[in-house]
């Protein structure tokens, strides 16, 4: 199994010999120059598969116009937005142990602390997570994932791709997400009986967060003249936002492995 | 002769030092001068009289006001990156003149889903001639922060550059802009702008 860990991190390393322009060790100022200033030409996205990469967000274009977003909009008129919000919210509180580890794994200690403590006050007082009591007792939301994980064992991001319904991703982040997702097997897939489960149990939760997000996409769209290198960009905006912000809470950042 | 030039500008910089700072406590606030121009173009925004009229109309009024607050030409300067500098006079002001008109209908566009939130301004920070203006959008069921990043001209704050949701605007359009360079040079950038605005003239929705 270790081997196995060895040589995925190896590949990944030698896969994504690249600059680290959006990885959350450069952090961002507004208000400094030097975030404009980076041009994107230099330091630019590896993204060998670009052809590749815009027919699959073609095919995502349609997927989501023909297919998930009428699904997300008819669920949404069926069921009110704030039972949409505790269904996200078991999804989320699932999670949490995952988010546990993760934290422990980057040293962030009192991370770890609150994610044990959001974790067990929302799955006994929030019935099984429908509610989010903890955040009003002050214990906020804060991500980990295993592609943080990674990223903070210098493991670099690697090419980007645009993968098939899921969306824009790293080849680094979409190993994390792998990771994540079998991590959570007892817990998360042990109910369902076989794959055909597991990917209702996925697309339940795709729709139903989707259905939170109505319309971010379209507008998102109209307002780019080329929509797939507004969504790369805004993917790697977003994630080095998430991240900074749940990095800055932490207590110990370890510096990456040069 | 040059430790006398040390303390030339030693000397200088302390008699300028508290001059700066004179400068600063003087300096105006961006939020209350950014919050009466928004408000402005929401409330006729949501004005139904004003909505009837052609997109074109529409956006030739709030231009004039959103002007007063944003600079266009340094957002223009900006979304070019290095390239700017290689562009002609002539080119940058076709630039210019076409971004802002896309930037205006992308805004009016925008605007339509924003009608049911209310916009609350939540915090400030300054940093010597930059600021960002921190403001929520609060609907039935989201909040999305929405930062203004402005730059002080004289005694103006000019905004540059919105970020919504930690996703920079002008960062976006860099990107974009760049491969659209990449691939197609100036002419094609300008030919991918007036699609694009002719579209959104139209107000036609895509596909």
């Amino acid at each position: 199994m270790r081997r196995i860990f060895h040589a995925v991190l190896v590949s990944l390393c030698l896969l994504g010999n690249c600059s680290l322009l959006y990885a959350a060790d450069g952090e961002v100022d507004f208000l400094d120059d030097a975030f404009y200033e980076e041009a994107p030409e230099e330091n630019a996205v590896r993204d060998p598969f670009e052809g590749i990469n815009r027919v699959v967000f073609t095919f995502n274009d349609y997927a989501f116009i023909w297919v998930l977003n009428p699904l997300a909009n008819g669920y949404s008129k069926l069921l009110p937005s704030d039972i949409r919000g505790a269904i996200a919210n078991v999804f989320y509180n699932l999670q949490e142990p995952m988010r546990f580890i993760n934290s422990l794994l980057q040293v962030r200690f009192s991370d770890a602390g609150t994610l044990l403590t959001r974790f067990t006050v929302n799955t006994i007082g929030g019935v099984g997570g429908l509610g989010d009591p903890a955040s009003e007792l002050g214990f906020e939301k804060t991500e980990a994932t295993f592609c943080q994980t990674l990223d903070n064992w210098g493991v670099p991001d690697g090419i980007f791709l645009m993968v098939p319904v899921m969306g824009p991703t790293t080849l680094r982040d979409i190993s994390g997400r792998v990771v994540d997702r079998f991590s959570l097997s007892p817990i998360y897939y042990n109910w369902a009986a076989g794959w055909e489960e597991s990917v209702g149990i996925y697309m339940g939760k795709e729709v139903n967060n989707l259905s939170l997000h109505l319309g971010e996409y379209e507008a998102m769209k109209k307002m780019s003249f080329d929509p797939y290198i507004a969504v790369r960009d805004g993917f790697y905006q977003l994630r080095r936002q998430r991240w900074q912000n749940s990095m800055s809470s932490s207590d110990a950042v370890v510096e990456p492995l040069e | 002769m040059q430790i006398f030039r040390r303390v030339l500008v030693v000397l200088l910089f302390l008699t300028l030092l508290p001059l700066t700072q004179q400068v600063s406590a003087a300096t105006p606030d961006p939020t209350e001068q950014l919050k009466p121009v928004v408000d402005k173009v929401v409330s006729l925004l949501k004005d139904a009289e004003f909505r009837k009229k052609p997109v074109v109309e529409q956006s030739d009024v709030i231009v004039k006001i959103v002007a007063e607050r944003f600079d266009f030409r340094e957002m223009s300067k900006r979304v070019m990156g290095k390239q700017w500098r290689t562009l002609n006079p002539e080119q940058k002001d076709q630039f210019v003149a076409l971004f802002t008109k896309l930037l205006q209908y992308v805004y009016i566009n925008q605007v339509d889903g924003y009608l049911d939130k209310k916009i609350e301004f939540t915090d400030q920070r300054i940093r010597r001639d930059r600021a960002e203006v921190k403001t929520l959008l609060v609907g039935a069921d989201k909040r999305i922060p929405v930062s203004y990043i402005m730059l002080l001209e004289k005694d103006n704050w000019m905004a540059y550059d919105i970020v919504v949701e930690g996703v920079s605007l002008i960062r976006n359009y860099m990107e974009q802009i760049s491969t659209v360079l990449r691939d197609e040079k100036f002419p094609g950038l300008i030919k991918m702008l007036e699609n694009k605005i002719t579209k959104l003239e139209a107000g036609e929705k895509e596909e």
